[in-house]
């Protein structure tokens, strides 16, 4: 019976729904903190079950697809906040498309050439690029550059959650701690990650990091392709 | 529902869009650049995509689930080189970070 279930595709939707609201409830109990984002609770467990029951990605991905194709609608959906952001900044346009491109330009600039130079491997470079942009949208990119998207994922929240550990302590010895400051470089360099360590700063950071993690996506998702 | 069929609407057009003009960007970004130009013609959200919006962004990370667990086909490559990998990740961090929030830093004048 157990090897009949492992093989029906919807076992394997219902186990990652499952793995996510274990996530997010552990996500909850542990004080929402940015180190324990609930997707990578999700995956451990989906990875940890598929080791244990020697059951095949491609096996898996029958039943992920269900889910995997609600990416499409919900990178189309980023218009909603991007648009209420585009309203509310007009003020300071300058400074924060300055900030957003040139700071997530040395990031991932920084983080290309180290690759380039110290692994050399052309997929791996390509997918480093696709780093600081929140995952739905790394993981598109990565597949139209030639990287690999299941790499991507695992970049963007590692560098998510170094970011979300880094960046507050960073910016305060550094006396670079402004609310807005520690806001958008939380939403450039560590997205949807960092800006769930703003929520916990404060609602001016956490505005700014909402709004600089989608400024960042779309730059980028529009950028990198003519780039690479 | 009518707020997914218009994301669904807009995905389709910029699929359609990508395809037809051979664009490099993919085509659920040109979806989204094009709902984002309609939003700004319109000078507001239609409360049915507000809604569908509110009701899929916490489900975003479930979504992308599904790809990230194909980390389990990349096993040689990160024994390779995962730790240069979180090397690098960590320290591309510092320089991108200071010059954002040095743009952002507010000087009190004198």
């Amino acid at each position: 019976m157990i090897a009949t279930l492992l093989h029906t595709p919807l076992f394997w939707t219902a186990l990652t729904i499952a793995s996510f609201l274990l996530g997010q409830r552990l996500y909850q109990q542990l004080g929402n903190s940015a180190f324990i984002p609930p997707i990578l609770t999700g995956i451990v467990l989906i990875c940890v079950t598929l080791e244990l029951t020697g059951t095949s990605y491609q096996t898996y991905m029958q039943g992920g697809e269900y889910l995997h194709l609600m990416l499409g609608p919900v990178v189309v959906m980023l218009a909603v906040p991007l648009y209420q952001f585009i309203h509310a900044m007009r003020k300071e346009w300058l400074r924060i498309s300055l900030a957003v491109s040139l700071g997530s330009a040395t990031t991932v600039g920084t983080a290309v050439v180290l690759v380039h130079w110290w692994i050399g491997d052309q997929a791996i470079t390509a997918t480093m690029a696709t780093k600081s942009v929140t995952t739905p949208v790394a993981i598109t990119l990565s597949e139209q550059l030639g990287g690999i998207s299941a790499l991507a994922s695992a970049f963007v929240i590692v560098t998510g959650v170094f970011g979300a550990l880094l960046i507050p302590p960073l910016l305060k010895v550094t006396k670079l701690n402004q609310p807005q400051a520690m806001g958008l470089t939380l939403g450039v360099c560590a997205h949807a990650i960092g800006t769930s360590r703003a929520i916990e700063l404060g609602t001016r950071e956490s505005a700014y990091a909402a709004m600089a993690m989608t400024l960042t996506a779309t730059l980028h998702a529009i950028a990198l392709p003519w780039l690479v | 529902m009518s707020g997914l069929l218009i994301l669904l609407v807009f995905l389709l057009t910029g699929i359609s869009v990508q395809t037809l003009l051979d664009l490099p960007v993919p085509g659920s970004i040109v979806g989204m650049l094009i709902l984002l130009f309609v939003l700004m013609l319109l000078r507001r959200t239609p409360e049915t995509l507000q809604s569908t919006s509110r009701v899929l962004s916490p489900l975003l990370p479930l979504f992308i689930i599904p790809v990230s667990v194909g980390i389990i086909t990349q096993k040689e490559l990160l024994n390779e080189h995962g730790i240069a990998l979180l090397v690098i990740l960590a320290m591309s961090l510092i320089p991108g970070a200071l010059v954002c929030a040095l743009i952002m830093t507010k000087r009190s004048d004198p």
